[in-house]
């Protein structure tokens, strides 16, 4: 048990977890809350707990697997707090459906972010510079539209054309490791 | 639309609530599906959280505020992604064990330059790029897809599914086992639907898709709907024009072979080059930057011709023993090398002071009767040089020389010179390659150029 660390000890162990598994976590909880700015108020929220939690933690054990279970327990708590926003905020039956089809393919996924490592480099300049704008500096629809002078239209279309192609990407990857 | 179409416009907040309700349900009662969902979010979110390698060291602490200010990002994402990306494929280059999906299954008169795949024929390819300067080669995909090559080509192979088409022309064979197969170009998704058809994308003159047989799917991102292509049907993108302003930056000629000779090219003086089209329907073609010459029997409307005047006023002929002509092969992004058989062509020479009267931007086949004709006029026109350009050759710089070119322009002494482009040979289908040099509006390519050699003093 963490409990058993003195306090400066806990410190130094929590934070070397989490900076080694955070990322995991955040896409975690990415995968299951659709809403950018409730996603990131609830990672808040589980760094929060895990530290208050972290005594009970077991050193040894699986982090993100305790991490994961936190967050989805936050998710569902926020889902519950949360009655404003009925177009972001799913039902919790389908977030507990979406939670288990995420531990079922775990082993998968991890190997999907490992290809879309591989496969995002064999973007063309163009195709990487939108993603940059959209996911790297969170800009509006419009914004790149503004920038890259086309239509806020064709700038959705371009964006799922990309995500297609790196599906693809990845899951040929996958088949041909198989 | 598809569970697939339905979960990407969610992924972007573009469904309604009422649409998101219904995929919710769609999704709960089909467990495939939501397994493709996953793996849709699953990306998505991976994509968001890439934006935690942007995160300074000051803002490692637990509780760290996690929004960040768009405005610093931005300054930062170039420096980011330049890291991001150059170092993971800098160190996955060589972990990277680049399982097989396609077969180079012919590789004729081949030249490759810069390709990251082996060329030799036979070899097994990966993913990655291939660069044929010279020839003409096909691949087959795993998938059962093949693709030829007509160079010049830049084709980067994605998957056994999927290839992007840099630069360059390909033909597809896709037989059964691989419908669904992916060309992608800079502009479009030409996604097949059972077929053979060609594609041909081009920096300087735009893409084109020709169905020969069966049916195609074309995704441009400008276009709300897919379009689709029917056999003996094409679709043509125009490239973004050449403007008028960009700064035009001619590459030098080779030096060595013609050091000592004189040039003059269709930029200096009151030279002039434009090619004519017997159908135009976009317009004058006199400030374009290639030159385009075709023949065809089988499409008329097609023929092409170009013009070329220069202006030798500041050459002293009698000075000189010898001239030539060069011209810059470019790809005109028009038509397959593989339909026309080695092309001829064949220069004249104008014989008339009149012909020298042109205006760029005036001039059209219709009002250019003298210039039309199936053969040149013999009291008009001279033929003076011929040149062959074989399948599949490299952009490149061509030589013109004979006894009868060197003489007309030497023994001629008006201050103006015209020469006729015309292509002799034709096609063995409407689409056949349509023939492109640099003209003097090419951004980098070098202007038609007449050279003239100082004969030695006494």
């Amino acid at each position: 048990m963490m409990s058993d660390l003195d306090p400066s000890e806990q410190t130094e162990a929590y934070l070397n977890l989490l900076n080694k598994h955070e990322r995991k976590l955040s896409v975690y909880v990415h995968t299951l809350v659709r809403d950018l700015a409730d996603a990131e108020d609830i990672m808040q929220a589980c760094r929060l707990t895990m530290w208050k939690r972290f005594s009970s933690f077991e050193a040894g054990s699986s982090f993100p697997a305790w991490g994961k279970k936190i967050a989805l327990n936050q998710i569902l708590n926020y889902r519950r707090s949360v009655k404003r926003k009925p177009l972001h905020t799913a039902d919790p039956e389908f977030i507990e459906s979406v939670a288990k089809e995420i531990d079922r393919q775990s082993d998968e996924l991890l190997e999907r972010s490992e290809a879309l490592k591989e496969c995002l480099r064999k973007l063309p300049d163009q195709q990487r510079q939108t993603i940059v704008l959209r996911y790297y500096d969170g800009c509006e629809i419009e914004e790149i539209a503004r920038t890259t002078g086309r239509t806020g239209g064709a700038v959705y279309r371009l964006l799922s054309r990309i995500r297609r192609s790196l599906n693809e990407c990845i899951t040929s990857r996958l088949r041909l490791s198989a | 639309m598809t569970i697939e179409e339905q979960i990407d416009l969610s992924l972007d907040n573009r469904l309604t609530a009422t649409e998101q309700a219904a995929l919710e349900a769609a999704l709960l009662s089909d467990p495939e599906s939501m397994t493709l969902y996953v793996q849709r979010r699953w990306l998505h979110a991976e994509l968001l959280c890439d934006r935690s390698l942007l995160s300074t060291p000051e803002e490692d602490s637990p509780l760290r505020e996690t929004k960040k200010a768009k405005g610093s990002l931005l300054a930062l994402a170039a420096a980011a992604t330049l890291s991001l990306f150059s170092l993971t494929s800098f160190f996955l280059k060589d972990l990277n064990e680049n399982h097989p999906v396609a077969t180079l299954i012919e590789a004729e008169n081949c030249r490759w330059e810069g390709s990251d795949l082996p060329t030799a024929e036979g070899a097994s390819l990966g993913t990655g790029t291939l660069s044929l300067a010279e020839g003409m080669a096909t691949i087959q995909f795993e998938s059962g897809a093949t693709v030829t090559l007509e160079a010049p080509t830049v084709l980067e192979v994605a998957s056994s599914m999927r290839c992007r088409l840099i630069e360059g022309s390909v033909v597809a064979e896709v037989p059964e086992s691989a419908h669904g197969f992916t060309i992608d170009t800079e502009k479009m998704e030409v996604i097949d639907l059972g077929t053979r058809f060609g594609v041909t994308s081009s920096t300087v003159g735009g893409s084109h898709v020709f169905v020969f047989d069966g049916e195609v799917k074309v995704r441009q991102d400008d276009q709300e709907k897919a379009k689709h292509i029917f056999s003996g049907k094409s679709l043509h993108l125009g490239a973004p024009p050449v403007t008028a302003d960009q700064e035009i930056v001619q590459r030098p000629h080779p030096e060595n072979a013609l050091s000592n000779w004189i040039p003059v090219s269709t930029a200096f003086g009151k030279g002039k080059d434009a090619y004519l089209r017997r159908t135009d329907r976009s317009g004058m073609t006199g400030k374009d930057p290639l030159l385009m010459v075709k023949h065809t029997e089988l499409a008329p409307g097609n023929e092409r011709r170009a013009l070329l005047t220069f202006d030798l006023a500041r050459i002293d002929r009698s000075g000189m023993q010898d001239a030539k002509l060069t011209l810059m092969m470019e790809s005109s992004g028009l038509g397959f090398s593989s339909l026309v058989p080695d092309s001829t062509f064949t220069v004249y020479g104008a014989l008339s002071r009149g012909t020298h009267q042109w205006n760029e931007s005036k001039i059209t086949w219709e009002n250019s009767p003298h210039l039309t004709k199936p053969s040149p006029e013999k009291a008009l026109f001279a033929p003076l040089a011929q040149f062959t350009i074989t399948k599949g050759s490299a952009r490149s710089l061509i030589e013109i020389g004979s006894d009868e070119l060197s003489r007309f322009l030497l023994s001629n002494d008006d201050e103006l010179v015209t020469l006729l482009l015309v292509r002799e040979t034709g096609e063995f289908d409407k689409q056949g390659l349509v023939h492109a040099f640099a003209s003097k509006e090419h951004p980098s390519g070098p202007a038609p150029t007449l050279w003239f050699q100082p004969a030695p003093r006494p």
